[in-house]
């Protein structure tokens, strides 16, 4: 049990943080915890797999666009549960050409459906004669906290649990060689539109918590490609082959939107830049391929 | 109501997609260069062309310079700019066997890095406001077709760069090592070709090329630190349909995307030209990773 106890006490401090009634920082929390989430399901297929997407804002975005649409017709309850599942059936059913693809390709390939799916999304907008929608009566903000802590506990487990299991394996041995996978028998096909569904699933929720938090929707501002450089970067920036690296990129980046983003949103985004060459370059195992190797040395 | 017909018929049109498409063509002929020699994947393409557009924006804002003459001073400064990413980091890249070993995606994280930074350093310096200048704008017109003579002058400039190129590669010494070098690199460098010489001159060519369309197109469109990605998503398309270091089916390639845009946007309406780029750019990827126009390998 010693490796899950950081895990828990980090979930007990979540827990009772709303007891402080600090708005600002249930804020910044709520903010952190969404990171946490979807930055775990990005690794379900792009750290396991090395798939590495750089459009994860389009289940994000649709989620989000979901529960928009069917906000006033369905409770929040309802509607967030469907998102996960129109995201999912989303990406089941693109799976079948876009995975083909595979390598740089596919990075490049994510990029552009989500700005495809982000303009065609703007055209049916500005077709219904809806410029930017504002919801009225969203659920509170400790609501939307519990259902982040929720979800970021949930994706967390998720990548726990797949990380040991056959899956997981077989979506390691397809990153390290795809065609060796399959000549020894790893149903690439098959494991790799699980993955691509799964990691597609909580980030159409999370779409919705944040377009309830701010409840105002626009499409530009949900679909924006920020949102995939961010995972992508809190990913590479811990490390995406551990657990734990989700959530200490997360939590480094959150903090450092935090300092910067209000004061000075350009200068975030050039450091995000530069972090993400300095990983690539220097640590490719990220925070956890150091830690990894602290504890190695010891 | 204009009828199809006129549409399909019209002069003007047809005009408007050649351009459009020699712009594109031109775009992806940097990105062949750098792309086919040295395998990265320069997803900062468009910020490079970016940067070329704020050069001629200053330059003739503050100093009256024409674009022209700062089209060439642009592709100084972005040639300037790969000579330092090359000799800041990515010979680093090419020499460490870790890195050289996924270049392609490594590479293309490195210029995502890349492509947010010259953005967000754009908008720190010269905020997001669209930017836009009066040069040459008046309306020359011949028959049915009018164009203003600026938008004229770019054609005909991009029109100069493809052939030059074609040329260059086609004809010279060191033009037809670089083709080897994109054909096949080990069997280049077995016959005697200097890769690192070549690789650095066709990394500085390629960046150039985005930084003097940069300052032609800013003529025309208006200038914005995030002008940078529809240029780069058409310059994929054309090394991706026409097919890597294939230069003229590169330049087939971007007058039919070229096409594609104009005609589409007259047949729908001006909302439609990003998702018809977006668009062609998927399909291209998941029809034809290998390219429509590849080039066929000769075996003696």
């Amino acid at each position: 049990m010693t490796k899950a106890t950081p895990f828990l006490l980090g979930l007990l401090c979540f827990g009772l943080l709303p007891l402080t009634g600090q708005d600002y920082l249930i804020g910044v929390s709520f903010t952190l915890l969404t990171w946490i989430a979807l930055t775990q399901s990005w690794t379900l297929l792009s750290g396991f797999a090395g798939y590495i997407s750089l459009g994860h804002v389009v289940f994000f975005g649709l989620g989000g666009y979901f529960v928009v649409l069917t906000w006033g017709i369905l409770p929040y309850w309802i509607s967030l549960p469907l998102a996960c599942l129109v995201t999912f059936v989303f990406a089941i059913a693109i799976s079948i050409p876009v995975l083909r693809v595979s390598g740089p390709y596919f990075v490049i390939l994510t990029f552009g459906l989500a700005e495809f799916v982000k303009y065609v999304v703007m055209a049916v907008e500005s077709h219904l004669g809806q410029f930017g929608r504002l919801l009225l009566g969203v659920p509170s903000l400790a609501t939307l906290y519990w259902l982040a802590l929720f979800l970021a506990t949930l994706a967390t487990l998720i990548t726990f649990v797949i990380r040991r299991s056959r899956l997981g394996q077989g979506l390691i041995a397809i990153r390290e060689n795809e065609q060796a996978a399959e000549a020894i028998g790893v149903p690439v096909t098959r494991y790799k539109t699980i993955a691509y569904g799964l990691s597609a699933t909580i980030p159409g929720a999370i779409g919705g918590l944040i377009a309830l938090r701010t409840s105002y929707f626009e499409p530009q501002q949900i679909f924006d490609p920020v949102v995939s450089f961010t995972v992508l970067t809190s990913a590479i920036i811990g490390g995406s082959d551990d657990v734990r690296g989700p959530i200490l990129g997360a939590a480094f980046l959150t903090l450092l939107s935090e300092l910067l983003w209000a004061r000075a949103p350009q200068l975030y985004l050039i450091l995000l830049g530069i972090l993400l060459i300095v990983f690539v370059v220097i640590l490719p195992n990220g925070i956890c391929g150091l830690l990894r190797r602290r504890a190695a040395q010891a | 109501m204009t009828s199809f017909f006129e549409i399909l018929t019209s002069g003007q049109l047809l005009l408007a997609a050649l351009i459009t498409g020699t712009i594109y063509a031109t775009v992806g002929l940097g990105l062949n260069l750098v792309y086919g020699t040295m395998r990265l994947l320069n997803v900062a393409h468009g910020e490079f062309l970016m940067l070329g557009a704020y050069v001629a924006f200053w330059g003739f804002s503050l100093f009256n310079v024409s674009p022209f003459l700062s089209a060439v001073v642009a592709g100084v400064l972005t040639a300037a700019l790969a000579a330092a990413l090359y000799f800041g980091m990515l010979r680093w890249c090419l020499r460490n066997p870790r890195m050289r070993k996924r270049i392609e995606p490594n590479s293309l994280l490195i210029f995502v890095g890349v492509s947010i930074i010259l953005q967000n350093i754009s908008a720190l310096s010269f905020t997001g406001t669209p930017r836009g200048y009066q040069y040459l704008s008046g309306v020359m017109t011949l028959g049915s077709i009018s164009i203003s003579a600026n938008r004229l002058g770019a054609f005909v400039f991009c029109i100069a760069i493809c052939i030059a190129t074609l040329i260059f590669l086609r004809r010279s010494a060191t033009g037809l090592a670089i083709k080897a070098l994109i054909q096949h690199k080990e069997a280049a460098e077995i016959v005697g070709v200097n890769v690192t010489r070549l690789e650095f001159f066709a990394l500085c060519a390629g960046f150039a090329t985005a930084g003097i369309v940069g300052a032609l197109v800013s003529m025309t469109e208006q200038t914005t630190p995030f002008m940078g990605f529809p240029f780069t998503i058409a310059a994929f398309i054309v090394i991706i349909m026409g097919g890597l270091g294939n230069l003229a089916g590169g330049i087939v390639t971007g007058l039919l995307l070229g096409f594609i845009e104009t005609y589409g946007v007259a047949f729908t309406s001006a909302a439609w030209s990003s998702i018809l780029l977006y668009g062609v750019f998927v399909l291209a990827l998941i029809v034809r990773p290998e390219g429509i126009f590849t080039v066929r390998q000769v075996v003696r």
